[in-house]
């Protein structure tokens, strides 16, 4: 309880015993702070225990302050301290160093960075055609020809494994819970809205309720406290429907009017691709969603066949314009452009992005892409030009959510394709510093080139990765309570889960 | 013994007319100080239509120095074209203690950096918390390090504050002091308590509590504004769980900010438009009236170093539910608040606990209001701080300011010297390059300072008369005049506050 008003009573002084036993330098300062040592396994040399200092300072404390009331953190309380006393037991306590540090090991560490030595690799097989097509030593055509087969073998590898996933999921013991504990929450939510409504405006019109709320409202009539209860009851059949078409996970199930201009439904709907998938129509024109899933996969191929020669057409039209598109610049320029737009690319790409990643670090493509056309308007003929861009789209656009797949699917594939991607760059830059003769196909050079980035990429992942790990030594980050707090939040707004 | 008396200059980038807690705690701690026989004036930047010199009440003088405003009310930094001005100032006034308030005010490093070159004592109050993790923060941390490595004496707001800026301006701890801030009580009273003039001096019933039937409508007022780092987010997710779980419960909302447009978008769609009420941004002197009309205080915020607010609505007889962060849960004793965490549910559950607790007439809020008044009082603030001023001019001894301790950094007196080799060992030990290029400005700072000494002479530069001092009273005698200065005080609140 506070003591009466502390306007007169006189300021106490600091416990001569106190401040005696700290002369020895025993004082819990900052420094004590910054200067533990890291207990971490690398730290090799197993520095002397910190608290061991700490334990030995409560001691002192303890016999100290018998006499007094004991110093409380609080500040409503009237303290027998001075304003500029430090409690040593509680000074600092809540500090907090390093809290999340999880200390690398070496080989899983090798082995994630191989994500950004793949794209290294395909960004170097890129200029490595570019100088290729520019020294006329590489057909275009065939060049064009054998990457559009081989993102056309990818895509429907893509394709394969993509279906094959979602069947996995489509198993309904497999694919329930997950996907149903986030639909249960909307719906409690929605019921939760009708059932605070109900008591206030049961008598009006509700103005701006979908048809659907009022639906599920007159379902859930009986109470409005068990009204979680009943919409639980009917979520197998809800989940049913929604799993013959889980394909589109975001468009909600219940058999309504889909026109309402509240309903999420009508946002436009796009896949893993980014293309527009047609969902919506078939949604619209089947409102009982018996949709076989295999006309729908179907559905969707033929949207990416179409969009496929859309850009082909496009790209075809565009290259006249693009090849004149710099002119008036000088190749220099050109050259330091595309090596900067080409660092903006790598440095921007986001490596970490799973599958799922829709359309992944836009400003890392944009680069890539405005590198692709700079460079190709420094070639002489429209069907290079062509060529190139195509080409710059599948290696850029295409060939990274081939990549993730492959991480994702499996890691000896994943280090297969690392290793053929090594090889191939280390081979096409041996080849292209080559004088260009005539005389041959220069195996030895390419052979050179393979051996040369191999090691470099050897040197490369593994000196990296233990730098990292060495400089973990140097982290210190500190939290405590005059950090702002994470806010845990259980239900996202309504307007996020669309 | 004659209590000494000091000439003091506030000085801050945050004074009225912008509204704030840092700004009502100057002017407050000023009027207070002011009453108990020391002369103080407060050096801000010019506003639009505020220039020159001004008068507030209890003869307290405000230089509104003209300076480029960049960001949020913070001037911008020229190390040095605050020296001139600030030198004149001082001889002016005479000034011997300047005291800088706020971090984020560079007003306020440069006055204290120019004081110490001066030869006077500074003093640097820290009113907000800081992480270490971001640019920004790192930045502000080197900058606090340079004015605070010779500044005499730094009062914080709270513990937690304390350990904070401890950590942030590698200080002696012991040099720290904690200074809460206060409330007026008088314009925090309860709906139906007793004004003071009608109180008199004489006997004053006990009052009765206030009970609630179960059927009565209880109101849960907040009242902040709406950013993030003052949990608005966790506001938008609870309150319509809050809502679900306890029928005849309202909440009226004070405040703007960017996430108003969620908490509205949350009312749309739970739809709770009367059990909801947005009152959007009030004025300061509004607060007490909305605080009134409720039963409970959520203050759901992520960080905070003291938390007035929270001290207003208990004053004002609300139990106040808020988050444990920074350095709230030393504030108020544990019958006034029931803690939460950070979380949704957390809340959701402290909340319907006070709710139950009140319908239960178990919380004797009509009590509150004297229990803070005892607390929290401006004058016991200006009491303490009086001491460190007393502490830093060596008024009473350094083993009675410090203890006996003298085993601290700088191997001896924690009394700072002027001696500007002694200051160049503070600086310079602030890092490695960090350290050379605070020397360097400290040595440019000196130079300059010798030049405007034979620029501008100090004969010639006027001394300005003062206002009759008040006597420096025995204490006691103030408390009579309290209530009519404080209620006197309240009429120049009167900047639009949208907290």
């Amino acid at each position: 309880m506070p003591s009466p008003t502390d306007d007169e009573t006189p300021f106490p002084r600091l416990s001569h015993a106190a401040s005696l036993n700290s002369l020895d330098r025993s004082h819990l300062s900052p420094h004590d702070a910054f200067m533990y040592p890291l207990r971490q396994p690398f730290d090799g040399d197993g520095a002397a225990d910190p608290l061991s200092h700490l334990r030995h300072l409560k001691d002192d404390r303890s016999r100290s302050r018998r006499r007094k009331r004991a110093w409380r953190k609080l500040m409503w309380v009237k303290q027998s301290y001075p304003d500029n006393y430090t409690d040593q037991a509680t000074f600092l306590e809540n500090l907090q160093r390093n809290p999340r540090l999880k200390p690398y090991d070496f080989w899983p560490l090798v082995a994630d960075s191989t994500v950004i030595l793949q794209h290294v690799c395909s960004v170097i097989l890129f200029i490595v055609c570019f100088v290729g097509i520019f020294q006329e030593r590489v057909s275009p055509v065939s060049l064009v020809s054998g990457s559009s087969f081989a993102t056309f073998l990818g895509w429907i590898l893509w394709e394969r494994w993509v279906s094959e996933e979602q069947d996995k999921e489509d198993d309904p013991a497999a694919g329930g819970p997950a996907a149903s504990a986030t639909k249960t929450e909307s719906i409690r939510r929605r019921a939760r809205a009708a059932s605070i409504r109900r008591p206030m405006t049961a008598p009006r019109a509700i103005p701006v309720s979908s048809s659907r709320s009022t639906s599920e409202t007159s379902s859930s009539r009986p109470s409005a406290g068990s009204s979680t209860v009943n919409i639980k009851v009917q979520i197998p059949e809800n989940e049913q429907l929604r799993v013959t078409s889980l394909a589109s996970t975001s468009s909600t199930t219940s058999p309504t009017s889909p026109t309402s201009p509240l309903s999420p439904r009508t946002a436009p709907q796009h896949g893993a691709d980014g293309q527009p998938m047609l969902r919506r129509a078939n949604s619209d024109v089947m409102p009982d969603f018996a949709l076989p899933s295999e006309t729908n996969r179907l559905h969707q191929r033929l949207g990416t066949i179409k969009s496929a020669i859309l850009i082909y057409c496009t790209l075809l039209g565009l290259s006249p314009i693009l090849k004149s598109l710099t002119q008036s610049t000088s190749s220099d320029s050109i050259w330091a452009m595309s090596l900067w737009l080409l660092a903006i690319n790598i440095f921007f790409f986001d490596y970490s992005g799973g599958v799922g990643a829709k359309f992944p670090a836009s400003l890392s493509t944009n680069a890539a892409l405005m590198a692709s056309t700079v460079l190709a308007s420094r070639l002489p003929s429209t069907k290079q030009v062509f060529c190139l861009t195509l080409f710059s789209i599948e290696v850029f656009g295409l060939f990274p959510v081939f990549r993730r797949y492959v991480q994702h699917r499996s890691f000896r594939q994943h280090v297969i394709l690392t290793v053929l991607l090594i090889l191939g760059a280390g081979w096409g830059v041996g080849v292209v510093i080559a004088e260009p003769k005539p005389v041959c196909w220069p195996w030895k050079r390419g052979i050179g080139g393979m051996a040369v980035a191999v090691m470099i990429a050897a040197i490369a992942t593994g000196g990296c990765s233990w730098w990292l790990i060495g400089l973990q030594r140097y982290k210190n980050e500190i939290r405590g309570p005059w950090d702002p707090a994470r806010p845990i939040i259980m239900s996202r707004p309504r307007w996020d889960d669309r | 013994m004659a209590r000494k008396t000091y000439n003091i200059a506030m000085v801050s980038d945050f004074f009225f007319p912008q509204p704030g807690g840092v700004e009502s705690h100057i002017y407050q701690l000023s009027s207070k100080l002011i009453d108990r026989g020391h002369k103080v004036i407060i050096i801000t930047h010019a506003h639009d239509d505020r220039k020159g010199v001004r008068y507030l009440n209890n003869g307290l003088k405000v230089y509104h120095v003209p300076f480029l405003v960049i960001y949020r009310q913070a001037t911008f930094p020229t190390v040095f074209s605050f020296f001139p001005i600030l030198r004149n100032i001082c001889i002016r006034e005479r000034i011997e203690i300047v005291h800088g308030h706020g971090s984020l005010s560079s007003l306020c490093h440069e006055g204290i950096l120019h004081a110490r070159t001066m030869g006077l004592r500074t003093v640097f109050t820290d009113h907000s918390l800081f992480g270490f993790a971001d640019a920004a923060s790192i930045l502000t941390n080197k900058l606090l390090k340079f004015i605070l490595s010779d500044v005499d004496h730094s009062i914080c707001v709270s513990h937690t504050c304390k350990e904070n800026t401890v950590l942030r301006a590698s200080l002696d701890p012991l040099m720290v002091s904690v200074i809460p801030n206060a409330v007026v009580g008088e314009n925090f009273r309860p709906r139906d308590y007793p004004a003071p003039s009608e109180q008199g001096g004489g006997f004053r019933a006990e009052p009765s509590p206030r009970l609630l039937g179960p059927d009565d409508m209880i109101t849960i007022v907040v009242i902040s504004r709406l950013f993030y780092n003052k949990g608005t987010d966790l506001l938008t997710a609870a309150i319509p769980r809050i809502l679900e779980n306890h029928p005849n419960t309202r909440f009226i909302i004070a405040g703007s900010g960017p996430k108003a447009i969620d908490l509205e978008q949350m009312i749309e769609t739970n739809v709770l438009q009367d059990r909801v009420e947005m009152l959007g941004p009030i004025r300061h002197e509004d607060v007490r009236d909305v605080m009134t009309r409720g039963h409970i205080y959520l203050h759901p915020s992520l960080t905070e170093a003291f938390g007035t607010v929270i001290v207003e609505a208990a004053s004002c007889g609300l139990y106040v539910v808020c988050t444990q962060v920074g350095g709230i849960p030393e504030v108020l004793p544990s019958h006034m608040t029931t803690f939460a965490k950070p979380e949704e549910d957390d809340i959701v559950a402290a909340t319907g606990k006070a709710i139950t607790a009140m319908r239960a007439g178990k919380i004797r809020t009509e009590k509150f209001h004297d229990e803070v008044k005892k607390m929290y009082s401006w004058s016991n603030v200006a009491m303490r701080t009086e001491r460190v001023y007393d502490g830093i001019c060596g008024t009473i001894s350094e083993e009675e300011f410090y203890g006996f301790d003298t085993s601290g950094y700088n191997n001896g007196s924690r009394i700072r010297d002027f001696a500007l080799i002694d200051r160049l060992k503070r600086y310079y030990g602030c890092g490695i390059w960090a350290g050379k290029l605070f020397c360097l400005c400290v040595v440019v700072d000196y130079l300059f300072f010798l030049f405007l000494e034979w620029w501008f002479p100090r004969e010639n530069i006027d001394i300005c008369p003062d206002w009759p001092r008040k006597p420096p009273a025995k204490d006691k005698a103030q408390d009579s005049m309290k209530i009519a200065m404080s209620r006197s005080t309240s009429s120049v609140r009167g900047p639009k506050l949208d907290r």
